[in-house]
């Protein structure tokens, strides 16, 4: 069954549509949908990610597919089929397509299409049960193949963009601490030089001091 | 302060005050004229008069003239003053008379000023004190033999109390009181119309020419000095008109009434006509306009006074409310409307610590890299996106394309960070009374078909969200799934542990459930046709459709019939005990019986959800446990006492229809900020607080606005100008979540007359309505009003004292010039529905269902309702042609006096709430035929106004129409009514007529003389 539905750009992460009283009787709706939204940024960090994926999350699935930089993402049972799921993201798409498709890079506001809800809802109403005639048959036909499609762990998302964060946070401190580094080293190289050669020079100065004085009183 | 009354010690009808006290009944202002009657309040009793200690140097002076007269130590300097600063003054040292004009060029500035002065710089209107100097250069006019002794006479003019302490002018004071003797003779020669004792006023100098009529007018016995010095105001000098009278139309900033009133007779010799009334509606002051026009409009907000004050104990003095009205979605005309700005990725620019948005006061530095935050003066940076270079001023070059520096009034698109949700779609549920009362009252079938007729103008298309409940003694669901051919109603009868029988479809998009819903309006009338059932779960069904509405928030309108009667929320017959008038449990009655509804209240605030009352029953209801719903959730409370859809089913129609389609805001908060050193400290009207300072408001629309009082944090305000800003986020109609931005400027003065000046009536009104209301729920009726007498008493005499030293006021009724119907809209609260009299004048429904309304008006609305008006038509009806022009002319309102109603004439009163049409007895029976059609002669309460077909029905509808269209918000509903038809012309207009008197309360005239009185004493 449904649970929530949100359709985003990719590109920057705005929310372009949510379905209607999403979240109703769900316990932590909240908790899930900060997890769509870190999903989203992540997204649009341009990380590649596969255009179609089922993400887990506790004991539901995120599924979404992205196709013409927006992303369609769902929330079902884990029981639910997943075919019903991406079919139902599909017929989503094709619809959001057909009737926003060419204000979708324009929009500006958050929530520009929010009258798309009331497909949503309307669709969502077809998918909900899984054994009606139409979806059985939704089912069984073996066209539309999902197998391939990966299925990962949230935190295994989530937790992606949270490493190459750390990666790079980690490279950049490393040049900076390289850089004092050879500051350092260089800083300690001279000192070296100025202690090995310090007595050597100031004994000379005192002797051509000596002669100097010497020729000078005599 | 016994300075205020120089005439004091000479007033013969002193004594009168103390009989007056102990209260004949027609002097009493308000006094219940049910059995409540007996608890009086002593609160505005006068004190017996005792001689206040200033009094001596005026019955010093008055034996002695001439010797102070010559005497020299009289200070010259500190008296005389010309700043050249002020424009006003330029033009002072040119007056055509040669022997005054000696005096003005030596003059040094006065002292005192100069705090006063840089407001003085932006104000147009000339400060106070350069007032004495113009009235006295006249004098020698007037007695033109004794202009050789006059100039210096002149000098002594007392030297007005710059910052209106009084002790300081008071040396000064006495100088010019013996000048005036010598003039005594001239003087006398005029005819005195009044009698010698003090009690005699003079007619004001209000006006800018007074001059021609008011010559005469004074007539002060040589006798006695004080008098001649209250009348040298009036001595209008025939010579010097021209002069003058630009001098005087420059300085005069307060008006003054005379108040006569002779000793032992209730007679207040006041002129009935010259009192001010506004007959002109609402006026909002300009100045504050003019001063920064870059503020918002007046109809977003109004300041009670455009000069905020600096000090603490400034605002001690001004003894009327000071704070703001709030209409954040007031109606723009067409071509004003509030520009959308989108700052889209730039996000909204706003100030970092005090989070105020952007605005025309801000300032850009470092050449367009940073901006000061007007309100807390922090630099903030310009984002990279958001830059403009500065031109040489310092002003952004790209100010024409960013209408928020320029505008106070815009409107931000919100970003993602504004919503804690995708923006809700409008939502409309209906809980609708069904028992055997509401199907006889015909009430069922007005609403359906009115719903019915608005769903195509239902705002929001297509996400709009629909559904009903209807309840009797059991609670009755309907499913509106749009696959249905007609909806299914499920009864539920568990009134203990309510539950919802269907998880979706009670509440349907509809668009979609078009169909069932249309077929569900259309059969709802007949469905409960036979319907017998009487009692009302009102409670439980109030329950159900909270939790239907509670995913999404929305408007719930509810239609109540009866008292509720079942289930939780059911409510006793406590009903209007006359006894409990006048004890200390009154105020209980109009408090919510049961915590229930304030619980649901603050729960339904939480889930967004705004509840409209409508009430119908011809008993007790219990509103003020109703009302509670629509008070805390930001809604309104609709009362059809013993509707009868034959009668009032008009007025239900327009009301319900307007409430469905206006636009609406929905899941809104606001909040206002402002400067440093000030807080908005309280907030009237109906919403629910959220924390200190945020409103929530579940749905806001234009016809409601917000009061809020202000108070200083710091004792003393530094900067020269405060800001305020007012922000309003919600959600509009279209699925948009947006914020409006409204931002105004101030200055800040340190003088209580500028304060008085810059005052606004309406607005202080919007804010003592709404107190007085509040204080109600807390107290007495009688204590209500009585805070609010003293408040205006204490206003006037404050401001009194002010002018009272260098004017010689007398017994002249003095009030700022902004404020002048201070006293008759006081006098019009008092005598309103909410606050008037005591048990048997108002329905205790009734009442609690004014106050209720009276919380949410807008300013105009307000001052409409507080002061009617009341035209007169059979003229413009006769008239065998109409022009347009004709309309205005006709519009003319009169003062609400009974004198005015001509038995000859029809005349059409108007309280913006229902029109009363008043046919004189003598009215010519060719107009009522005309109008009323061929019952023209029956009893007028059984007659409805319809169209007939002649011009002067069409005419008279004609105007009936035009007067609802200028404020469309509630729909009038004629009641005819003819002169001497008992009890009804006395219920519905006469009593209305505020200014006269009637059964136990003050008419305006004696009103003035009362309020005057108490304003005079200590």
């Amino acid at each position: 069954m449904v649970k929530m539905t949100m359709i985003a750009r990719v590109t920057d992460g705005l929310p372009l549509a949510e379905g209607l009283d999403d979240g109703r009787d769900l316990a932590d709706a909240e908790m899930y949908k900060q997890q769509v939204k870190a999903l989203f940024k992540n997204l649009s960090k341009g990380h590649n990610e596969a255009s179609r994926m089922s993400i887990e999350t506790g004991p539901y699935v995120f599924h979404y597919i992205i196709e013409g930089r927006v992303c369609y993402l769902t929330m079902c049972d884990r029981a639910y089929p997943k075919k019903l799921a991406f079919q139902y993201l599909e017929d989503l798409k094709n619809e959001f397509e057909r009737v926003n498709g060419a204000q979708i890079e324009t929009a500006a506001r958050p929530y520009a299409f929010i009258k798309f809800d009331t497909f949503i809802q309307k669709t969502k109403k077809l998918y909900l049960d899984t054994r009606t005639q139409r979806n059985i048959a939704k089912l069984n036909d073996e066209l539309y193949e999902v197998h391939q499609i990966m299925t990962r762990n949230v935190q295994e998302v989530l937790g992606v963009g949270e490493k190459l964060d750390q990666v790079s946070q980690m490279s950049s401190r490393l040049t900076s601490e390289s850089r004092i580094y050879a500051d350092k080293a260089r800083d300690l190289n001279r000192q070296a030089l100025i202690r090995k050669w310090a007595p050597v020079a100031i004994v000379l100065g005192v002797v051509f001091l000596l002669f100097w004085g010497k020729t000078k009183l005599w | 302060m016994g300075t205020e009354n120089p005439g004091r010690p000479n007033f013969p009808m002193r004594p009168s005050f103390t009989p007056f006290a102990s209260a004949p009944p027609t002097v009493r202002p308000f006094s219940p004229s049910g059995p409540g009657t007996g608890s009086e309040s002593s609160n505005f009793r006068p004190i017996p008069p005792g001689a206040p200690p200033t009094m001596t140097p005026f019955s010093a002076a008055g034996p002695s003239p001439p010797v102070r007269f010559s005497d020299p130590s009289v200070p010259s300097a500190p008296i005389a003053s010309v700043p050249p600063s002020g424009a006003p003054y330029q033009r002072f040292p040119t007056p055509p008379f040669p022997s005054a004009a000696q005096a003005p060029p030596n003059r040094a500035p006065p002292m005192g000023q100069p705090p006063f002065q840089p407001p003085a710089g932006q104000i147009s209107v000339p400060p106070p004190f350069f007032r004495p100097q113009t009235q006295v250069l006249p004098v020698p006019m007037g007695s033109p033999p004794q202009n050789a002794n006059f100039p210096p006479s002149s000098m002594n003019v007392p030297q007005p109390p710059t910052d209106s302490s009084l002790s300081g002018p008071r040396p000064n004071f006495q100088p010019p009181f013996p000048g005036y003797p010598s003039k005594q003779p001239a003087v006398s020669q005029a005819p005195s119309p009044f009698p010698a004792q003090q009690g005699s006023f003079m007619p004001p100098p209000a006006s800018p020419s007074p001059f021609p009529s008011q010559q005469g007018s004074y007539g002060p016995p040589p006798v006695s000095a004080t008098l001649g010095y209250q009348s040298r105001d009036q001595m209008q000098h025939p010579g010097s008109a021209p002069p003058t009278g630009g001098v005087q139309r420059l300085t005069e900033d307060f008006s003054s009434l005379s108040v006569q009133s002779i000793p032992g007779t209730n007679d207040p010799g006041l002129d009935n006509r010259s009192l001010p009334r506004p007959l002109d509606g609402d006026v909002v002051p300009s100045s504050f306009l003019e001063m920064y026009p870059m503020n918002c409009d007046p109809r977003y907000l109004r300041l009670t006074t455009a000069a905020i004050p600096n000090s603490q104990s400034l605002v001690a003095r001004w003894h009327l409310p000071l704070g703001a009205v709030v209409c954040p979605l007031a109606e723009a005309p067409e071509g004003e409307e509030v520009p959308v700005i989108n700052f889209a990725s730039t996000g909204i620019i706003r100030c970092r610590r005090c989070r105020t948005y952007v605005n025309p006061y801000v300032t850009f530095t470092d050449a367009g890299r940073k901006w000061r935050c007007n309100i807390c003066s922090l630099l903030n940076d310009v984002p990279g996106e958001y830059f403009a270079n500065l031109d040489a001023t310092g002003r952004r070059i790209d100010l024409d394309q960013r209408p928020e520096l320029i505008k106070g009034s815009v409107e931000f698109v919100a970003p993602t960070e504004y919503m804690v949700r995708p923006p809700m779609p409008p939502l409309y549920f209906f809980l609708i009374d069904v028992s055997i009362s509401a199907v006889r009252s015909g009430m069922i079938e007005v609403v359906a078909e009115t719903i019915r007729s608005c769903l195509d103008e239902l705002p929001g298309f297509p996400r709009t969200q629909i559904g009903f409940i209807t309840y009797d003694s059991t609670v009755h669901f309907y499913n509106m799934k749009s696959s249905l051919t007609q909806p299914q109603m499920m009864v539920v009868s568990d009134l203990d542990d309510i539950f919802v029988p269907l998880p979706d479809d009670l509440l349907v998009n509809f668009s979609e459930s078009r169909n069932v819903v249309e077929t569900f309006l259309d059969s709802l009338p007949s469905m409960f046709q036979d319907n017998v059932n009487v009692e009302s779960a009102f409670g439980p069904a109030l329950k159900a459709a909270f939790m239907v509405m509670s995913q999404l928030g929305g408007k719930l309108l509810i239609f109540q019939n009866s008292l509720p009667s079942l289930g939780v929320g059911r409510l006793k017959l406590r009903g209007d005990d006359l006894r409990v008038y006048g004890t200390d449990e009154e105020h209980i009655l109009r408090l919510p019986e049961d915590p229930f509804y304030k619980q649901m209240a603050a729960d339904l605030t939480k889930y967004q959800i705004g509840v409209n009352i409508y009430a119908f029953s011809d008993k007790y209801t219990d509103i003020a446990s109703l009302g509670t719903l629509a008070k805390y959730t930001g809604g309104q409370v609709y009362y059809y006492p013993s509707f009868r859809s034959g009668i009032h089913g008009d007025k239900l129609r327009h009301e319900l229809a307007r409430d469905l389609t206006r636009e609406t805001a929905w899941e809104a908060v606001m909040r206002i900020r402002c400067g440093k050193g000030i807080r908005f400290t309280s907030y009237h009207g109906n919403f629910m607080l959220r924390s200190t300072d945020l409103l929530a408001l579940p749905t806001v629309d234009c016809d409601k606005a917000y009061a809020m009082q202000l108070s200083l944090e710091e004792t003393l305000l530094t900067t020269q100008t405060v800001y305020f800003q007012v922000a309003l986020l919600y959600t509009a109609s279209c699925g948009e979540r947006r914020i409006r931005v409204y931002t105004a400027a101030a200055p800040v003065v340190t003088d209580l007359g500028e304060m008085y000046r810059q005052a606004d009536t309406g607005a202080i009104f919007s804010l003592f309505s709404r107190l007085a209301i509040e204080k109600t729920l807390t107290g007495k009726l009688e204590d209500a009003r009585n805070s609010l007498q003293l408040m205006l008493v204490k206003a006037l005499r404050e401001y009194r004292n002010l002018y009272s030293v260098q004017h010689r006021l007398g017994a002249r009724m003095i009030y700022p010039e902004s404020l002048k119907f201070l006293c008759l809209y006081g006098l019009a609260l008092f005598k309103s529905v909410p606050l008037k009299g005591g048990y048997a004048d108002v329905q205790l429904d009734e009442r609690c269902a004014a106050g209720f309304t009276m919380m949410a008006l807008p300013v105009k609305k307000l001052l409409k309702l507080l002061y009617p008006s009341l035209i007169r038509i059979d003229e413009y009806l006769l008239k065998p042609s109409a022009q347009a022009d004709d309309f205005k002319n006709i519009m003319k309102r009169l003062p609400l006096v009974s004198e005015n109603l001509d038995s000859r004439g029809l005349y059409i009163y108007d309280d913006g709430f229902r029109f009363v049409i008043w046919f004189g007895r003598m009215v010519s029976p060719d107009i009522a035929k005309n109008l009323l059609g061929p019952d023209f002669a029956a009893e007028l309460s059984r007659v409805t106004l319809t169209e007939h077909d002649n011009e002067m029905s069409r005419r008279l509808m004609k105007i009936l129409k035009k007067l609802r269209e200028s404020d469309p918000s509630y729909y009038q509903l004629p009641y005819l009514v003819r002169q001497g038809e008992q009890p009804r012309e006395g219920l519905l207009l006469l009593v209305n007529l505020i200014e006269d008197q009637m059964g136990g309360t003050t008419g305006y005239a004696n009103w003035i003389t009362l309020i005057h009185r108490q304003v005079q004493q200590n």
